[in-house]
């Protein structure tokens, strides 16, 4: 047997258009061609210490699109610029702020990360630049490691502050008196990353935005904005909508682009009559297996945290027979800083050569470009797609981006029509700075760090009668021309941006008596079905199971095991409706829109063996229900004659599964940013009734769209179950079946008839 | 209803966007409260200024007045016995000074929604001692309670409990709010009595609550008075009302703070001064230690041999091991050596290890002796081997930091 069979990404391409049993899995195959880059001059003004720096990196002119950003701020305007991945977008906001400092070094400028970690690596980045300009200009980051020695510095005399939304909302606006030199000369506040602030976290930083703003008048300064985004629909609209201001869009790159091959590709059905395919895991093993024996430096993409450590588990079998080969890593959020740092470091300087990651990686973290990507299934949207695609791609190379497709019905969709995800724009990302509960929250916080007078407004809202709402609650006090904070609470500290179950639950391993470590964290939310008791838990392919939860604490203590299967759980969902904002009466429906209160209660889990993936146990899960507030809208309809409940729970059940997939493809969202669920008997009229909600407390607006466009899904989803090759249902069309029961006619039936109703 | 159902109805009001108008503010005098009479009826006077109006409690105190064990009148011996010791020492105060005793009550413990709702100051007269309690009338009248604490016409020296990280920060951070209308805010010096308090008993008061040491240390007790976390809550509950009553409880307890500030340094000047051995032997090498950091040799060294020669092995142990340290530092090192010996009765573990490792280092350098230091690092490493509050990684360091030592040791020893 050959080995070290090097190939490039063009030659293996080309070696499994001619395999026979390759070729007939390879649905489709795109190219898109390289893209030469666009250049433009230096801008005269340009200080001859940033042109040497640039120089030095040879960088002899900007990419159009730099050159266009510095021309907007440079003359006092907010803007957005949609940046690629690896087209030089730091240099769009770094040429006008430091421009700016060494005009006049009493200038000041915010970078606002989502995370501490691309902070810290724009520092380095930005530090480098600032060195190789021999200039004095301070940058510091500001986070929660920033030693509080040096804290009185970077307020004093920091150009360039770096932080986080989470920081600046908890550390430096409620303090704010003691950043006078910042916030008196603030120039510009940097948003980088600016399609990361969508949904509920993007609602709360849209406050912290506008709470910063306000104290910048206080101050009496007027900061300009720069955002940076990924490709996203509404670029223009979020950063309006995220900062309050208007922006101008610079939506075309200058930077160059190397050829992308795209291959759509289809398990092989196993088992015709379920319309069962191989598993897409067990496809990308075998696939990156290839390109690993290829040397062909890979990412591969995993929806959930347990498919990339299933996936690592596979796949570290290719090396298991070489000593101390760190060449095939898992990462995913949930592990320590320093275990990402030095997967970074490895994936930057070679010595790793696949990675299996969740989207944490889809986020800017500098890790160099890869040359192939395969995506286990469709990453729930478009947005996601290319930016996983994006990872694959050095400028000069070409890349290969593989889509594998899974057994959902969105997979399939998406496998079938190569368009959708070639051609469609990407999904909007959405935030509701008017969600109420949100608002209330930021306007204690506003409270807190200004009073408010009789007649302020805050940002776009008018919240006198808010303020005096917060008055009866006790923490203001009204005088005669001011409501002033008067309460010994810190309300910042109430809040935590990232979401509604804030806190996140600890991983203890304490297989070693004495010498019990942290191993990782994760949001109590996904912790009620993964780290409940005897939950297999995986960490960099090695197994745990978890011994004790301690829910009041937030706290799981595991140990390592090795067992032959994982574990599965199931939540039921309870649903009550709060307040209908909208309905609209059909013959024998209702269709509504509004508040509802939803009740989260994890049941039970399953056993399921790897490889065979058959169930081999089950239990009971204890861990108190969730309660989350939300917008939702909901379809209550007759319950049809001559049906059975339990007729009823199995078509209702795969009816929603249906419009769950279908969803996405016209509201333009994620997957999970929605929940389609059934209640047989609804608590608030007793009907029937399907819910389709916002996965969010307080809800970001998506499924008040649903309440307008419904009848489409519903026509697509018929036709979709329709069409599916498979007899009786399955995870493409309606959802795994249990039983050999005709579902399929009663799912299709039950969804014609709610489109007869709405028509 | 609950909380979140009661905003969900308040969701229908949220008003959209109104034309904004730019105004900067010429300062507007706000209106005066509506209970100034009320309060005014409690003994409280009202100032008016430029900023509006505040409230105003004055007390004088004669110079033979007693608070616990103390007269304030003996404040101006301490003065003296610092100006006679000729010692430059951070907590000593002269009479060219304007001393200015200074603690605030707060409506909160951190950030700029904390609001400073009492300002005491208590000063010294040449006859009589001056308590002067600025009451905030209402939050919009605090320019007017910030101006007339007069912290901007010149240069003092505050004396506080904890000010210099609580109360004084506060003062400007306000100040900050205000600074458009304000004059500036002079630097001042600070002297805290909490930090002396700190060195002074450490290992002996186990907490340094003001209250504590009043009751320990100062002969103080109070009688009836309202815990400091209640006072954010009474005062708010006082502007909302109108009723002082609780309020004045308040006051009380900010004016036996200062009171106490007095006497605290008046006590803490005996011991930092005259070396007087009815302390206990901690406290007298605390002293004895902070003098050494200050480079006091002389003193440091007098305090530490006042345990010394007055207490047993036992509760000198401390006043040994610092002694020792100085000695080596000055080459007294046969001194040294027996000192350290004596200071290994009752040590922590980490200071044992110091004095065992510093035996050896001087039998083995200064002496040549290395069949001794090699004795005491044996015993230094047996410590470090059976000691079971140390990191597992941090001993396994040590334990091969001594091991070197050890064997070095071995080698000469043989050779």
């Amino acid at each position: 047997m050959q080995l070290n069979k090097k190939k490039s990404v063009d030659e293996i391409v080309q070696s499994w258009k001619n395999d026979p049993d390759m070729k007939q899995n390879i649905l489709h195959i795109e190219t898109l061609e390289a893209k030469p880059a666009q250049y433009a001059p230096f801008p005269e003004q340009l200080h001859p210490s940033i042109k040497k720096a640039l120089i030095d990196r040879g960088i002899g002119q900007l990419y159009t699109h730099q050159r266009q950003a510095y021309d907007y701020a440079t003359s006092g305007q907010s803007f957005t610029a949609v940046t690629p991945t690896a087209s030089g977008k730091s240099l769009c906001y770094h040429l006008p702020v430091l421009q700016q400092i060494l005009q006049d070094p009493s200038s000041r400028a915010i970078y606002l990360f989502p995370t501490k970690a691309l902070a810290q690596d724009q520092k380095t980045d930005l530090n480098n630049l600032i060195e190789s300009m021999e200039e004095e200009i301070f940058s510091y980051t500001y986070d929660g490691d920033t030693a509080p020695a040096i804290r009185q510095k970077i307020r004093k005399a920091g150009h360039i502050v770096m932080t986080n939304p989470d920081m600046l909302h908890s550390g430096i606006l409620p303090h704010h008196t003691k950043w006078v030199s910042l916030f008196e000369n603030l120039k510009y506040i940097v948003i980088d990353e600016l399609h990361t602030y969508k949904g509920v976290f993007g609602s709360h930083v849209a406050h912290v935005i506008r709470r910063l703003k306000r104290i910048c008048q206080f101050y009496g300064s007027d900061p300009i904005f720069i955002c940076t985004s990924a490709t996203i629909l509404n670029p223009k609209e979020l950063a309006e909508k995220l900062t309050n201001t208007s922006h101008q869009l610079i939506a075309d790159s200058g930077a160059p682009v190397g050829k992308k091959t795209f291959l759509f590709y289809n398990p092989p059905i196993v088992h015709p009559t379920f319309g069962v395919r191989r598993s897409s895991v067990l496809e990308v093993r075998d696939l990156t297996t290839k390109l690993h024996e290829a040397g062909i430096q890979t990412i591969v993409f995993a929806k959930s945290r347990v498919r990339v450590e299933m996936l690592v588990t596979y796949l570290k079998e290719l090396t298991k027979k070489k000593i101390q080969d760190e060449s095939i890593r898992g990462y995913r959020g949930g592990y320590l800083p320093s275990e990402r740092r030095s997967i970074e470091k490895g994936l930057r300087d070679g010595t790793i050569q696949v990675v299996v990651s969740t989207n944490a990686l889809e986020l800017g973290v500098d890790i160099g470009q890869l040359q192939a990507c395969v995506m286990t299934g469709y990453p729930g949207n478009i947005a996601s797609a290319w930016q996983q695609a994006g990872r694959a791609g050095r400028r000069q190379d070409s890349a290969l981006i593989i889509y594998v497709a899974g057994a959902t019905a969105l997979d399939q969709y998406v496998v079938n029509h190569p368009k959708y995800m070639l051609g469609s724009s990407p999904e909007e990302a959405l935030i509701n700075p008017e969600n109420i509960l949100i608002l209330m929250e930021h306007l204690k916080c506003a409270s807190f760090e200004l009073p408010f007078s009789m007649t302020d407004t805050y940002g776009e809202f008018e919240v006198q009668e808010l303020l005096a709402f917060l008055e009866e609650e006790g923490v203001l006090l009204k005088t005669s021309s001011n409501w002033h904070w008067m309460s010994d609470r810190f309300p910042a500290h109430e809040i935590s941006l990232r979401s509604a179950a804030q806190e996140n639950v600890v991983i203890i391993d304490w297989s070693i008596p004495g010498s019990t470590k942290v191993i990782g964290e994760m949001d109590t939310y996904s912790a009620m079905t993964l780290l409940h008791e005897e939950a297999i838990y995986l960490h960099q392919g090695v197994q745990y199971q978890v011994e004790k939860l301690d829910w009041e604490e937030k706290k799981a203590f595991v140990r390592e095991v090795d067992v032959d299967y994982f574990t599965d759980a199931n939540l039921a969902v309870e649903l009550k409706v709060l307040s209908e904002d909208k309905t609209k009466s059909y013959q024998s429906a209702i269709l509504g829109y509004g508040d509802v209160s939803l009740l989260a209660i994890p049941t039970i889990f399953k056993k399921i063996r790897f490889n065979t993936h058959e169930n081999i146990g089950s239990g009971k899960i204890h861990i108190p229900p969730l309660e989350m507030h939300t917008n939702s809208t909901w379809l209550s309809f007759e319950m049809p004659e001559n049906w059975s409940e339990d007729m009823l729970t199995d078509a209702l059940t795969g009816a929603a599964y249906a419009i769950g997939s279908f969803v996405p493809l016209y509201i333009h969202c994620d997957r999970k940013d929605l929940s389609v669920v059934p209640q047989v008997k609804s608590i608030h009229n007793e009907k029937p009734t399907l819910f389709i909600y916002d996965s969010y407390p307080g809800g970001i607006g998506l499924s008040e769209k649903v309440y307008d466009i419904l009848d489409s899904i519903l026509e697509e989803a018929i036709q979709h179950v329709d069409t599916c090759p498979c007899e009786n249902g399955c995870p493409s069309c309606i959802g795994a079946q249990d039983s050999l029961q005709n579902n399929k006619d009663k799912v299709i039936k039950i969804l014609s008839l709610l489109l007869n109703e709405m028509k | 209803m609950s909380y979140e159902n009661k905003i969900m109805q308040l969701k229908k009001m949220l008003g959209s966007k109104k034309e904004k108008v730019k105004e900067e503010p010429a300062f507007k005098k706000p209106p005066k409260p509506f209970y100034i009479k009320d309060w005014e009826n409690f003994g409280l006077s009202v100032v008016e200024n430029d900023f509006g109006v505040v409230f105003k409690r004055v007390v004088t105190y004669q110079l033979n007045y007693k608070h616990g064990f103390y007269e304030l009148g003996e404040f101006f011996h301490s003065i003296e016995k610092w100006e006679n010791s000729k010692l430059e020492h951070p907590f000593s105060l002269s009479f060219d000074e304007e001393i200015l005793f200074f603690d605030t009550e707060t409506t909160g413990l951190k950030g700029v929604g904390t609001q400073i709702f009492l300002i005491g100051l208590l000063e010294a007269r040449d006859d009589c001692f001056t308590l002067t309690q600025y009451v905030l009338a209402d939050p919009s009248n605090e320019a007017a309670l910030l101006f007339e604490s007069r912290f901007w016409e010149k240069p003092k020296t505050i004396v506080t409990y904890n000010g210099k990280s609580f109360d004084w920060p506060q003062l400007e951070s306000r100040w900050t709010l205000h600074r458009k209308h304000l004059p500036k805010l002079k630097t001042h010096k600070q002297v805290d009595l909490l930090h002396s308090s700190k060195r002074i008993w450490k290992n002996n008061l186990e907490k340094l609550k003001l209250t504590i040491v009043e009751e320990e240390k100062l002969g103080f007790k109070r009688q009836g008075d309202i815990p400091g976390f209640l006072a954010p809550i009474i005062y708010a509950d006082a502007v909302k009302s109108g009723h002082i009553e609780t309020l004045m409880k308040v006051l009380y307890h900010n004016e036996w703070d200062l009171l106490s500030l007095i006497t605290l340094y008046i006590h803490s000047t005996n011991i930092l001064v005259d070396s007087i051995i009815d302390e206990a032997a901690t406290t007298i090498t605390n002293v004895g230690k902070w003098y050494g950091d200050l480079k006091h040799t002389s003193e440091s060294e007098q305090f530490l041999r006042t345990v010394t020669e007055n207490f047993d092995e036992q509760e000198a142990s401390l006043a040994y091991f610092f002694l020792a340290i100085e000695q080596k530092r000055k080459g007294e090192f046969e001194e040294s050596v027996s000192s350290f010996k004596k200071s290994l009765t009752n040590l922590s573990l980490k200071k044992q290890l110091k004095a065992y490792e510093q035996i050896a280092i001087v039998y083995e350098h200064q002496f040549k002796k290395f069949d001794i230091a090699l004795e005491y690092a044996l015993q230094g490493i047996q410590l470090i081997e059976k000691a079971t509050c140390i990191d597992p990684t941090q001993k396994m360091k040590l334990i091969e930091r001594w091991e070197k030592r050890i064997q070095r040791l071995e080698n000469k020893n043989i050779s």
